[in-house]
């Protein structure tokens, strides 16, 4: 036992290496640049320059409206799916869960090149609704990311609530609205998360819609291929911190959720 | 020297991960090395190259696409080029050369690459990347012997065309001509390929089509500040570039390149407003599409590389789908793509130094420039000099099929001609001048109205790259008053629900 838990503790050693390379140098690295200046003193030029400069500005609140959209979007329609599939008697659920994760198996600039043919068959010519055809390409990129936790959070429900419900005369719309939505917001909340904070900087999708407007990935890459690594390093940095603090806010109801799902099954 | 210490580390680290990214981005690095069995007996050296994606001969032709010339020379890329080098290296020079082959995408990535701490012994960036590393004083210059003419192997020397030879001494930076440092590869300008059924040569002859609303949102333009400034600055200055005080005048070719090369603030200002409106009628700023789309009808007209736009029309013919290409009548951006060696690569090493220098000679041997040409759809810097390979090359791809009254004289003198009696005529089809043919070698009247665009210093650099941001970014102006407030309604009210629906299911569960 003693010798079991000792070598387990090892097992976590290739992450760590893993993490303190990848993750935390590089960070370190990009707050080193967040707050030099061209000549390598210290400043705080560049912070101050995210909230005064109207392009950053623009640029944060183009990318939050556009994610935001997506998220919604992505939402409505992956809710009443894994909904539908976690609730139903289907014997073959898995196959048609796979079917909307089978997407992700292919290369995601395959899929938008398609998507882009499609596109203009239906308007003709994309230049005309970029970010109708941004939040459509997005959506489609990350819709699995949606569905696939909240289905797994309704299919842990335990049956029964809903019955209870039912018993104590709820009606079906009720015990939905009253039982199973509050007990699967956990599954919201990663859902949008995964989905909302990567739609705000996947600015391949808006290239490869034909969308010239910058969003925050974007305008971080060209200010690198400008050589401007400190601002570009500044705004990954106050991004960053942005969405650790989205992460914490919706987090804390995560973590409820979470103790709330084992007590359940306890 | 703790923040130098910080510096190393972190450029360590920045680059273990650019490294990684690149690696992955662009198919790694490949090593070339000749047969293993030769190893251990003979002298090996490694050369470090670095090139632009897809801008060298792979090999691997098929046999049908075998060349054969007028004079009965066959060229026929059966290996990878690299491999051929380190084969003529190793029976010339007896010395094993591994080659290091890794790519770029774009001149920024290569010079990012490079400050990062990536070492390279030759590279072979544009021109304004070669002026800014001439600048930075990162180049290495080129041995008098690479320059000696009775040298039978000086391929670069006795074949560059003497149009280019002499761009490449006139530009100086710091004093020094760029042929000190610099040995060309590829070259072109910059124009218009365009759908003759939709638009017209007139209207594609211009640097306005940009902003034409006749092809609103059916034409694009390179997603790259320079080509944007550039094609921007042609609509701006557009009155005086078509003056004909100016273009007749005697320092013409000066004032142009002075005209062209205005980065002065308030120019930068006035093209973001150029920028602004071409922004609003084009299609899309692109990096790659360009081509498809012309062939899928997406638009009408793009901004092309003539390098290009001669694989444009070639892809589009074997579509049977009908292109041509024009070249703005206002002015073109004359480009060069050169090989430079690397001081911090190169450094003492005299065999690195002839590997890389060899290497230069190699690419510009007349069969290989063709067996590059054919690849990759650009122009060399290579006219042949006594050899008549490439101009041989340039006929067996242009020469009209039929001869016909409608045959145009194209004239190339001023590439491939030494003297200037010298004639070099390819009898053409009717079409060639706006087909693959002018793509590949510019008319004379095209030349003259070209100018290279200088690299921008520091303070122009950070001005028009801020501009091009502006341009890019969305403006919190443009939205209306009355979204403004419907937006805040969208934001503010779900949130408001959520937290109180929210916080009462929290309350009566919790009870």
């Amino acid at each position: 036992m003693k010798h079991n838990s000792f070598f387990r503790r090892y097992l976590g050693i290739p992450y760590i290496i893993y993490l303190v390379l990848f993750v935390v140098m590089p960070l370190f690295v990009l707050i080193y640049y967040a707050f030099t200046g061209r000549d390598g003193s210290f400043t705080v030029k560049n912070f101050i320059g995210f909230f005064t400069q109207s392009n950053t500005l623009g640029t944060l609140f183009y990318s939050v409206v556009l994610a935001f959209t997506t998220t919604v979007v992505c939402l409505l329609v992956a809710y009443p799916v894994a909904y539908i599939l976690a609730t139903s008697s289907l014997k073959k659920k898995s196959v048609i869960l796979m079917a909307f994760v089978m997407p992700m198996w292919i290369n995601f600039t395959l899929r938008i090149t398609a998507l882009k043919e499609i596109l203009t068959l239906i308007e003709h010519n994309l230049a005309f609704h970029p970010f109708i055809n941004s939040v459509i390409g997005m959506t489609y990129d990350f819709l699995p990311f949606m569905i696939m936790p909240i289905y797994n959070v309704i299919m842990g429900i335990d049956k029964s609530l809903t019955e209870a419900a039912g018993d104590l005369g709820a009606s079906t719309l009720q015990s939905f609205t009253k039982v199973v939505l509050p007990l699967s917001v956990p599954g919201i909340i990663s859902g949008v998360t995964m989905v909302f904070l990567p739609s705000m900087t996947n600015y391949v999708v808006l290239d490869m819609l034909y969308n010239s407007t910058y969003i925050m990935g974007s305008l971080i890459g060209s200010y690198f291929s400008a050589y401007d690594w400190h601002n570009g390093s500044m705004i990954s940095i106050v991004l960053l911190v942005i969405i650790l603090l989205m992460t914490a806010l919706t987090g804390k109801k995560d973590g409820k959720g979470d103790g709330k799902k084992k007590e359940a099954y306890v | 020297m703790r923040r130098e210490a910080c510096r190393f580390i972190s450029k360590i680290l920045l680059g273990t991960v650019a490294m990684s990214v690149v690696t992955i981005g662009s198919g790694g690095t490949v090593s070339v090395s000749a047969d293993d069995k030769t190893k251990g007996k003979d002298k090996e050296v490694t050369l470090r190259i670095c090139n632009w994606e897809e801008y060298i001969d792979e090999g691997d032709w098929d046999e049908e696409e075998k060349i054969e010339l007028e004079d009965g020379t066959v060229i026929f890329g059966e290996n990878n080029i690299l491999d051929d080098f380190t084969e003529l290296y190793y029976d010339t020079y007896g010395v094993v050369v591994n080659v290091e082959y890794s790519t770029f995408g774009t001149n920024e990535e290569l010079y990012n690459q490079l400050n990062l701490g990536d070492v390279y012994d030759l590279v072979c960036p544009s021109d304004y990347m070669i002026m800014k590393l001439m600048v930075d004083e990162e180049v290495e210059p080129f041995d008098k012997s690479f320059f000696d003419e009775s040298n039978e192997l000086n391929y670069y020397v006795k074949g560059v065309s003497p149009y280019i030879k002499n761009e490449f001494e006139k530009n100086k930076i710091n004093g020094e001509p760029w042929s000190k440092y610099a040995a060309g590869y590829m070259w072109g300008v910059t124009g218009i390929v365009y759908n003759p059924d939709e638009v017209t040569y007139e209207e594609a002859s211009t640097w306005s089509i940009l902003q034409n609303e006749k092809f609103n949102r059916q034409v694009t333009i390179k997603d790259n500040v320079r080509d944007a400034y550039f094609a921007a600055m042609g609509i701006y200055k557009k009155d005086l570039l078509m003056d004909k005080s100016f273009t007749e005048s005697d320092n013409y070719h000066d004032e142009l390149s002075k005209c062209m090369n205005d980065v002065s603030k308030d120019t930068i200002d006035d093209v973001e407003d150029v920028l602004k409106d071409i922004k609003d009628n084009v299609y899309s700023f692109e990096t790659d599409s360009g081509k498809s789309d012309m062939v899928t009808g997406k638009v009408v007209a793009n901004f092309q590389w003539s390098g290009d736009a001669v694989y444009a029309l070639d892809q589009a013919d074997e579509d049977d789908f009908y292109l041509e290409f024009a070249v703005p009548k206002e002015c073109s951006n004359l480009w060069f793509d050169g090989w430079v060696m690397l001081k911090k690569g190169i450094g003492q090493d005299e065999d690195k130094k002839q590997a890389a220098q060899a290497f230069v000679n190699f690419m510009s041997r007349p069969d290989n420039v063709v067996r590059n040409m054919y690849y990759i759809g650009y122009t060399s810097v290579i006219s042949g000099g006594d050899d008549s390979t490439v101009f041989d090359y340039a006929k067996y791809c242009y020469e009209a099929e039929e001869e016909s009254e409608d045959n145009i004289a194209y004239d190339v003198s001023y590439f491939f001609g030494n003297d200037s009696d010298e004639e070099y005529i390819i009898e053409a089809e009717p079409d060639a001048m706006r087909r693959q043919l002018f793509a590949q070698y510019p008319t004379k009247e095209v030349i003259a109205r070209s100018a290279i665009m200088n690299y921008f210093d520091d303070d122009a650099s950070v001005n028009i790259n801020q501009m091009w941001i502006n341009v890019r970014c969305f403006d919190l102006k443009d939205i209306p008053e009355s979204v403004k407030g419907m937006l805040i309604l969208v934001f503010v009210i779900p949130l408001v629900v959520i937290k109180i629906k929210y916080g009462g299911y929290r309350r009566r569960i919790s009870s």
